[in-house]
């Protein structure tokens, strides 16, 4: 050894003074972490850390929750209501009385000129639970619009519309503890490690321990599918051919579990006639899969003592995927695998509060899986609140997807956009200009002035973002958690619950409708309005949720009166025979007849672009965009190109491309790699004017939901190397 | 004290029930041995001292990295930044990866990595203001930005990229094996944020708990034999004959048959298009250095001449010594050597805190260096001064001062050399480095002589062809050099082989021109010391001389190549850092690049500095410098 100086030098390291440490969940995706943000003593919040005894993350964040405090300084956050009569006019400030009042007007305005529902209110998976619930109410009780969406169309639709054909109800019924209890996993189109990471390092804690094969399908070489017993390379867009001839074999192997389809599922007759025509050849020449592979697979999945699937947006975003969640769905009821430790089909949800929207906005319906098709419903709700049954719609009205092509079509005449940049993340972005661009009234709700969308609004509302505001999320596992106010919104933002209460006042002249101001008042509300429903939230409250580190529901009043302790985790749905949605308590098994009616790759557009997520950035990068410890790690887009086919066009390493699609172009960096085939490119879609700029997004017939990920570019080399680098800047505005 | 929770979970927790007795290259686990005075001596951390609760605290302790299992999620790597504070520009701790085969049959390993805290610290024995130290405590190599004055050239030693120079602060600062969480038990940040179950600490050479190897390297991992880093690597599943580096730098790792494991070589990602870049080549922060060593080699050379001349009485040095060229020469020596001084601290982080380029003079070629150029100067200055005058009384003292400069120039000299005799650094680690410095210092010294007689119509025919032949010996020893570097670079398995391809493509222009110029000059001196020629000849040579030794130069600081862990596509990617600051794009804060850029000199610290210590403790700091160094 070798010692620098005989006398030591007095050792200092940084010392952020943390005072005090708040509760929160995560805000950015739907694992549901829990976090401390520390704040020092000028109650500056200048630390993270995991939460050491949360179930769900162990003490572990991944780098965003890491440096989730600095969100609150970030650049570009709105900071007063902004006003203009044309978006081509210069913002003008003004105050909250007058800008409310604008809304106001400018929604029945719209209404009164063009039809009640020609104004639409589009929402987000962002926004805390309550939050989500007072819009709803305001929406479907007072404004009266049918078109009333969230961003989570372009997410979880999918994952919805699936879960509730084949089970009768929306809502994931397995939780992260199966893991620690499946003797086999398959991954559908998703890649935990960039995606999810902390249920990644679950997964790995439990595989680790037990070593189950992991089964892993995706188009791309994925760290994911890199570690996996099995990987499926699957042709883009073709999983229902591949889950088919699965269940083929299955069935003609004898391996499903006969019991379990007896007691639990109907429609096992037309199901088994739809997969006979799947034999494992014929689907090898649809989904690029070799016949002997999906034998083992199928044979591994159906032998597993206990089976589970997961599956993201590889499923989600595509033209099948409502499809393939039913397709998973089958997979798991013919072989017993709902409800039980380590057998699941188990959605990984996209957005911290996906959840919290899907069950209490009343996007899709009314609250609480209720449905505005369903008269008992109706009334039930509208007693409830205090409105006239006859003023809800009979069934529910345009997806997120089908008003924005609603709006280019000029009959969406007005817009209350919230806590969502569809400029960015709604596909074929050239439409989505020539959509906002004719809106008569526009109003963007968001915590950044800086979103894009917001180049059309002629309303601008400053909103708080995550622990600015008071309330709970809903994660991938039916848990919902706590978020404590932990700073305050920057100058004169508000929490946009406080905007919703304000807005509400201005619709509710009479008062007849009650809006509570506090969140846990309104937790209270919903926990009445859940009472015998699928989540039941009637046993918690606010304090006890933090108390819990989060509560998977249902947990009842009843329970809790009983003295029974909210489960520390493992709490499943349907853990018994006949307990499904439908009214008969039985599951439907759902034939999947297949035509692939996705893009393409030709001869003029030669390459499958196939879009997706990094680690280091949250959808739009609003977010992420503005932490350099996050941004750094891919500042600008980028594309994964096959280095043979990089070669062939003569595009080096770091070259800047240009793709082009029957859409649009776009410009990106190339990053040879094997990752990827020779005929396929990877993008990411975080970028602002990038990805979505060539992407098709045809529409999922049940979710429509967009199929990001099927969709045919042509790549072109740039000899002005110089200026695509200047294009490329300009477009980055942090 | 850091603050330990109430509950922290499992994986945080140091967990080492013991230890093996020496780790594999032999040395004692036991970082000193018991009753050694430095176990005795107080343990402070930001001024409050710990009593010993870690029973390991006087182990070696190291990273274990599964490489099987890193997913490059950069937890590890936003830990560190989050509890050390840092700027998105700089990151202790950082993932590269490198990967191999075809699709679909492809595999990737990312490697983490931070400081290895090695056995045998070239940081600690580079940096010239002793600003390290490695600690008995856990074998911990810290580092005081408080001391360091921000040249870097720990940054240059390094194989692994470890410590991190800030161009914003102008200082370095590094890993700290986060010593404060290992006092209360806890794991680095780092190994505790691991979402992949790679990462992980304790007494090195102990495995972690379900892990069987322990090997020294990975694929893409640097050389272990210059340092004997403190890291173990596991790595079972199988890799392909080839994985390539995804950043810029051109570079790919082959399977050789022996335990060795994988050896770098060239991988051409640009193809071979032969460019100019000057701006690069001439605009870099480096220039300080090309400022210094060709004006001190000049004047050195010219010194030589003048002194060894004077002393062997050729005719021709005599007579200039007799000519009005005589104070102009030595003046115009004092100015190069000066601005070449000026330029080189002027480059520094910390301009003010020069004088502690001294501080490690018993193991820093760099403080040697500082020190014998200072003796050169000073023996130049008094050379000099004393030229001015003509009394008999001035010749003993000329003599002596004559003699201080040489003896400075000799060991300067020499440390100047070996500084850049870096294993780290294949392209300078060759002894035409030695070759180039003397080449100059000889060809440059002998012109400028010749430039200073030009004018004053001094440059006689015998002045001339000494002078010639002296710049030609100069510029064929270069040559030499070149050639036989050349050749060792282009078959090199080392970063070295990537420095030779960028060479030939990205400065291919700027170094055939060199070449041309460098040949071209050497036949005219060669020329001239033959047949002597007229003064517009010997501009010609000196110009084109001039041109060749600073291409020559420039060259010799761009193209170092170190043999550190590879990058990843955007973050530690040399070539998009570069890319970002030529298109502008580091300009957006959020980016992780910033630009090189220049450091006052904070006249009020240095006086503070002054003020706030008395004679005495100045007088202790020098005896410590002299007597009381590091120590085996």
């Amino acid at each position: 050894m070798l010692f620098g100086r005989t006398k030591k030098n007095p050792i200092k390291m940084p010392d952020k003074q943390v005072r005090e440490w708040r509760y929160a969940v995560c805000g950015y995706c739907s694992t549901g972490c829990s976090i401390e943000v520390g704040l020092d003593a000028g109650g500056r919040a200048v630390a993270s850390r995991g939460v050491a005894d949360a179930d769900v993350n162990r003490g572990k964040l991944c780098l965003k929750g890491i440096f989730e405090h600095e969100l609150f300084d970030s650049a570009g956050r709105g900071t007063r209501p902004l006003v203009r009569d044309h978006f081509r006019d210069q913002w003008r400030a003004t105050d909250w009385d007058s800008a409310l009042d604008r809304l106001h007007d400018g929604i029945r305005r719209v209404q009164e000129r063009h039809g009640r529902d020609s104004f639409a209110v589009i929402s987000t998976g962002q926004m805390l639970t309550e939050e989500f619930y007072t819009l709803g109410k305001l929406t479907r009780g007072l404004i009266g619009t049918n078109n009333y969406d969230g961003n989570t169309t372009l997410c979880m639709a999918s994952a919805v519309s699936g879960y509730k054909r084949s089970f009768g109800s929306d809502g994931p019924p397995g939780c992260y503890e199966d893991f620690e209890h499946t003797d086999c996993l398959i991954a559908w189109g998703s890649n935990l490690p960039e995606q999810h990471p902390i249920i990644y390092w679950r997964l790995k804690e439990a595989q680790e321990k037990r070593g189950f094969p992991l089964i892993v399908v995706d188009p791309r070489v994925t760290m994911l599918a890199q570690n996996a017993n099995i990987h499926l390379p699957i042709r883009p867009g073709t999983d229902v051919a591949l889950m088919n001839a699965l269940m083929h074999v299955i069935f003609s192997e004898g391996l499903q579990d006969d019991r379990y389809i007896e007691a639990n599922t109907n429609g096992i007759e037309a199901l088994r006639a739809e997969v006979e025509k799947w034999d494992p050849v014929t689907a090898s020449r649809v989904c690029g899969i070799d016949e002997d592979s999906i034998r083992v697979v199928a044979r591994t999945f159906a032998r597993a003592p206990a089976a589970m699937q997961i599956w993201t947006m590889g499923i989600n975003q595509s033209t099948h995927g409502s499809d393939g969640v039913v397709g998973i769905n089958n997979l798991a009821l013919i072989t017993g695998n709902i409800g039980k430790p380590g057998g699941t089909s188990l959605s990984i949800t996209g957005q911290c509060n996906a959840m919290g929207t899907r069950e209490w906005s009343s996007c899709s319906g009314l609250p609480n899986y209720r449905y505005l098709e369903i008269p008992e419903h109706r009334e039930e709700v509208a007693r409830f609140w205090n409105i006239d049954p006859e003023f809800l719609p009979r069934q529910r009205g345009m997806f997120q997807t089908d008003i924005y092509q609603a709006m280019e079509a000029g009959q969406i005449k007005g817009l209350w956009l919230i806590a969502t940049n569809p400029m960015s993340s709604l596909p074929n972005t050239a439409r989505i200009r020539r959509a906002m661009e004719q809106l008569e009234f526009c109003c963007v709700q968001d915590c950044y002035v800086d979103s894009e969308s917001n180049q059309y609004a002629h309303l601008y509302l400053p909103a708080g973002t995550w622990a600015e505001k008071d309330g709970v999320m809903t994660n991938t596992e039916r848990r919902i958690n706590r978020v404590r106010p932990i700073v305050d919104p920057p100058g004169e933002a508000r929490p946009d619950l406080w905007i919703f209460n304000r807005v509400a006042e201005r619709f509710n002249r009479d008062g007849k409708v009650k809006f509570p101001e506090r969140a846990a008042d309104i937790f209270l509300e919903m926990g009445e309005l859940s009472r015998g429903r699928l989540a039941d939230i009637s046993g918690m409250d606010h304090e006890l949720i933090e108390q819990n580190r989060g509560i998977q529901w249902p947990y009842t009043a009843e329970q809790r009166e009983r003295g029974e302790e909210p489960p520390r985790g493992g709490k499943r749905l349907y853990t018994e025979d006949g307990s499904f949605r439908y009214p008969d308590g039985r599951a439907r098994l759902i034939p999947l007849p297949f035509v692939d009616n996705n893009e393409q790759p030709d001869r003029d557009y030669p390459f499958w672009l196939n879009t997706g997520r990094l680690i280091e950035h949250w959808h739009g990068r609003t977010k992420t965009g503005k932490i350099g410890n996050n941004n750094k790690f891919s500042p600008i887009p980028f594309i994964e190109i096959n280095p043979d086919a990089a070669a062939g066009l003569g595009i080096r390493r770091g070259d800047y491309v240009r793709l082009v699609s029957r859409r649009g172009d776009a410009i990106a960096m190339a990053q040879p790699t094997q990752r990827v085939p020779p005929n396929m490119v990877f993008l990411p879609f975080h970028f602002h004017d990038c990805a979505n700029r060539l992407t098709l997004g045809l529409l999922d017939p049940h979710s429509r939901q967009p199929a990001y990920k099927q969709s045919a570019v042509r790549i072109e080399r740039i000899e002005d190397q110089v200026h695509a680098a200047r294009l490329s800047k300009e477009m980055r505005k942090f | 004290m850091f603050q330990r929770r109430e509950y922290e979970p499992e994986y945080a927790l140091l967990n080492d029930s013991g230890s093996k007795p020496v780790n594999r290259y032999g040395k004692p686990i036991d970082t000193v041995p018991p009753g050694d005075p430095l176990r005795e001596q107080p343990f402070v951390i930001n001024g409050e001292e710990l009593p010993q609760q870690n029973p390991n605290r006087y182990k070696q302790h190291g990273f274990h990295f599964t490489a099987d299992n890193c997913i490059a999620c950069h937890a590890c790597e936003a830990a560190c930044s989050e509890k050390n504070d840092l700027p998105p520009h700089l990151a202790f701790r950082s993932v590269g990866f490198v990967e191999g085969g075809s699709y679909p049959d492809y595999r990737r390993i990312n490697i983490s990595m931070a400081c290895n805290h090695c056995d045998d610290p070239v940081c600690l024995r580079g940096c010239p203001t002793r600003a390290y130290t490695k600690f008995a405590e856990y074998g911990a190599v810290l580092q005081d930005p408080d001391i360091c004055f921000g040249c870097g050239y720990c940054t240059w030693v390094c194989p692994y990229n470890a410590p991190q120079l800030d161009p914003v602060k102008g200082q370095v600062s590094k890993c700290n094996m986060c010593v404060d969480r290992l006092e209360v038990g806890l794991k680095p940040a780092c190994v505790a944020a691991c979402l992949g179950k790679a990462l992980d600490f304790g007494v090195i050479e102990n495995l972690p708990e379900g892990r069987i190897q322990a090997e020294p390297a990975i694929p893409g991992f640097p050389r272990t034999d210059i340092t004997h880093p403190n890291i173990r690597f596991q790595q079972m599943k199988s890799i392909q004959r080839e994985m390539v580096r995804v950043d810029g730098t051109a570079l790919k790792y082959h399977r050789t048959g022996d335990r060795e494991g994988y050896r770098p070589e060239l991988d051409p990602k640009k193809g071979f298009r032969r460019q100019w870049n000057l701006g690069r080549l001439l605009g870099s922060h480096e220039n300080a250095h090309i400022v210094f060593t060709l004006g001190v080699q000049a004047a050195m050379g010219a010194f030589l001449l003048l002194v060894l001349g004077g002393w062997f009485g050729l005719p021709a040095v005599t007579a200039l010594r007799n000519s009005p060229a005589w104070l102009p020469s030595l003046g115009l020596m004092v100015l190069v050597t000066a601005f070449g001084l000026f330029r080189l601290n002027m480059h520094l982080g910390k301009p003010h805190r020069f004088y502690r380029g001294f501080y490690n003079l018993r193991l820093s070629p760099v403080s040697r260096e500082i020190a014998g150029v200072s003796a050169f100067f000073a023996g130049l200055l008094g050379f000099t001064l004393f030229n001015l005058f003509d009394g008999e009384w001035a010749r003993p003292l000329q003599f002596l001062f004559a003699l201080l400069g040489l003896l400075g120039m000799g060991f300067g000299g020499y440390y100047m050399y070996r500084l850049y005799r870096i294993p780290a650094r294949p392209f300078w680690d060759h002894w035409h480095t030695g070759a180039s410095f003397a080449g100059t210092g000889l060809a440059l010294g002998s012109l400028l002589l010749a430039l200073v007689a030009l004018p004053f119509g001094e440059l006689t025919r015998e002045l001339g062809q000494l002078l010639a032949t002296v710049a030609g010996s100069g510029l064929a020893l270069e040559g030499l050099g070149l050639l036989a570097h050349g050749l060792a670079m282009r078959t090199a398995d080392s970063e070295g082989a990537a420095s030779w391809y960028e060479q030939l493509t990205t400065h291919g222009h700027a170094y055939w021109l060199r070449n041309l110029l460098l040949a071209g000059s050497l036949l005219l001196a060669g020329w001239l010391a033959v047949h002597g020629g007229g003064p517009w000849l010997f501009a010609l040579l000196a110009v084109m001389a001039l041109v060749s030794a600073i291409i020559g130069r420039a060259l010799f600081y761009v193209l170092v190549i170190p043999t550190t862990m590879p990058g990843a596509f955007f973050w530690r990617n040399r070539a998009f850092v570069e890319h970002a600051r030529d298109t502008g794009l580091a300009e957006m804060e959020p980016l992780g690049v910033v630009y090189e850029r220049h450091h006052r000199f904070d006249l009020k610290a240095l006086l503070r500095t002054i003020r706030e210590h008395s004679p005495r403790q100045m007088w202790e700091q020098v005896r410590e410098i002299v007597l009381a160094g590091p120590r085996p």
